[in-house]
């Protein structure tokens, strides 16, 4: 049997006697090993049933348990708290905080409508104007192997709350929908770049990403936003000197 | 979007270790004190037609070979040579080159900035001591 300490952030804005927050600790005995999201559902169990936090799929792809644990953005589900860096300590205490400058909802759940917003307004879905084949849309594995990095985005919200981009200016799209707008800008399947083009061409689009790589950093799936940010910055600016759209 | 407060306990969260953080916002510090330079700079410079022959501008030229402000030259010649190469690695990022290995670039951005630097010291240190240029 192990124990480990969890340090939860806890907040209830909405809780009229205590709205301001703080720190409480628990006390998590384990065997074999642990992640953080169990951790969580030890402390529902056992000590506070009032203790909210998002999670879905245990298994890292649906991107709802982004959490600040331990000083870095991680996914509960995915962090072991072995590799944690507080876990070779002989008393380990692992911090566990929601995503910084997002608002907040309730102690580890983060509100993401604006994220889902600008993701949204980016147009993330698949456009064809050319009639459709009659039998499946063909792809080149060379094209098909641009999207590899892309699409694995799971929609976290890790880059885009650790944008500083973000934080000074609301209205930025972020990196995450912006690796989507370039998901779909090197899709050789897509039709509609003419369309989105204006929507993330401008100071609130790429222009307001000054390569601070934080988003790369944050990155709980290792992908690079800010490779993609550069690109459609090099794509607009052909389009809009040599008037190559498509 | 919506005007709600946001979590701020943990600003800058963590990355603080990374090199990204790091660089923009040096770039961001050494850029303003350029700006505030070429103010001073322009101020100094049209001294040279205040007073007859331009004796408040060798005045100054003269006040400038103090210790402390030869000194404050080479803080100068930091806020450039920084400003200057993290320049270069954002320029190189915009092209499309090195986004992956942006780290890397940085550290070799720094030691060009440290051998550059290394040179301006040595002549304002050589002033500073014998009194003299170094040629």
């Amino acid at each position: 049997m192990a124990e480990i300490t969890f340090r939860v952030k806890r907040q209830d804005p909405q809780d009229k006697k205590n709205p301001e927050a703080h720190w409480e600790d628990y006390k998590i005995t384990y065997e074999g090993n642990l992640t953080v999201l169990e951790g969580l559902f030890y402390i529902q169990e056992k000590y506070d049933g009032s203790l909210a936090f998002r999670y879905c799929c245990r298994a890292s792809v649906c991107g709802s348990c982004a959490m600040y644990i331990d000083g870095a953005y991680r996914l509960a589900c995915q962090t072991n708290v072995k590799h944690l860096d507080s876990a070779g300590s002989p008393d380990p205490v692992v911090t566990v905080a929601p995503m910084p400058h997002l608002p907040l909802v309730k102690d580890l759940v983060c509100d993401m409508t604006d994220f889902f917003a600008k993701y949204e307004y980016i147009m993330p879905w698949l456009i064809r104007k050319s009639p459709d084949p009659e039998k499946e849309l063909l792809q080149s594995p060379k094209d098909r192997k641009k999207l590899d990095m892309p699409i694995d985005c799971i929609l976290c919200g890790c880059c885009y709350s650790s944008c500083p981009s973000v934080w000074g200016e609301e209205n930025y799209l972020g990196p995450a929908a912006l690796l989507k707008a370039y998901r779909f800008e090197v899709d050789s399947r897509d039709e509609a770049r003419k369309d989105r083009l204006s929507r993330w061409d401008n100071e609130r689009g790429v222009y307001r990403c000054h390569t601070i790589m934080n988003c790369v950093e944050a990155c709980p799936k290792e992908l690079v936003p800010t490779e993609g940010i550069q690109w459609l910055k090099r794509a607009a600016i052909r389009r809009r000197l040599f008037g190559r759209l498509k | 979007m919506s005007k709600k407060p946001r979590e701020t306990a943990n600003i800058g969260a963590g990355l603080w270790k990374a090199t990204g953080m790091w660089a923009w916002l040096l770039f961001r510090i050494s850029g303003l004190i350029l700006v505030f330079y070429l103010g001073a700079h322009i101020l100094v410079i049209s001294t040279a037609q205040w007073s007859e022959a331009g004796k408040t501008f060798n005045d100054l030229m003269k006040a400038f070979e103090h210790p402390v402000l030869v000194l404050l030259d080479l803080a100068l010649v930091v806020a450039v040579l920084y400003h200057a190469l993290n320049g270069v690695r954002v320029i190189l990022m915009d092209l499309g080159i090195g986004v992956r290995s942006h780290k890397l670039v940085y550290w070799i951005c720094m030691a060009v900035v440290v051998i550059v630097f290394a040179v301006f010291a040595y002549v304002a240190f050589t002033y500073i001591i014998t009194g003299k240029g170094v040629m």
